[in-house]
């Protein structure tokens, strides 16, 4: 089965890229709201979690502006982004851990997670699905 | 009183897809409770057997944390706005 894609407009990447840069050592988070599960824009939001380096938690109060200004323009929440300063772009356990409920059903059904490392000087993207707690890459386009 | 409830989230499959609800209620339960009469279900969704909201469910009364307000027996205005987002976090 051909593996799923995920577009993701140069201009985004470039923003979230610059987002990961400028809060590294921290983790950066944020997110990308679109339609028909096309990214249009990003959304930063502030890590508020207590350890920043190796965490992340955007600010509730960047989550409530940005998911109402979401319904009011009748785009969908369509990716969580975050970064890894110091380690591979691809989901933790806890990545994994925190992308379900007590059931073990996604928190944010079809939204893809989409990390960004940059440990290196050549930034590393990649996109994922995590449900039951099984990742799957999509071929980011 | 009159509020309105916006689900970003999984939680919106507990209201039959709808991302914004008008709900009826002067604290958190009552709002809860009204909105599961028309939705079976959406309690269940929120709070776990004790009553309490669920560990990965946060809810806001404008931009105030319910968990601050006393819980389930935060007052919500009339003509607040809800937002019940379910708990974003990840790390390393």
């Amino acid at each position: 089965m051909a593996r799923e894609g995920f577009a993701l407009p140069g201009a985004l990447r470039e923003r979230i890229v610059a987002h990961a840069r400028e809060s590294a050592p921290n983790e950066a988070c944020g997110l990308l709201a679109g339609k028909d599960g096309v990214p249009g824009r990003a959304i930063r939001c502030t890590n508020v979690d207590e350890t920043p380096m190796t965490r992340y938690r955007p600010d509730p109060r960047d989550l409530i502006r940005a998911f109402r200004e979401m319904d009011d323009r009748g785009e969908d929440l369509v990716a969580i982004y975050h970064s890894h300063p110091a380690s591979p772009a691809y989901p933790s356990p806890t990545d994994r851990a925190e992308s379900a409920d007590e059931r073990g059903e996604p928190r944010y059904p079809g939204a893809v997670y989409v990390l960004i490392s940059v440990r290196t000087d050549e930034p590393e993207i990649r996109a994922f699905r995590i449900k039951d707690d099984i990742v799957t890459e999509l071929v980011l386009g | 009183m009159s509020v309105t409830v916006r689900l970003p989230g999984a939680l919106r499959d507990a209201t039959g897809g709808r991302t914004k609800v008008e709900a009826n209620g002067g604290t958190l339960a009552d709002i809860i409770a009204d909105i599961d009469r028309r939705h079976p279900g959406f309690r269940g969704r929120i709070l776990d057997d004790d009553g309490k909201l669920r560990t990965y469910v946060n809810v806001y009364i404008g931009e105030d944390d319910a968990r601050s307000q006393g819980g389930t027996e935060a007052v919500v205005p009339e003509g607040a706005e809800v937002m019940v987002i379910p708990a974003m976090a990840g790390g390393r």
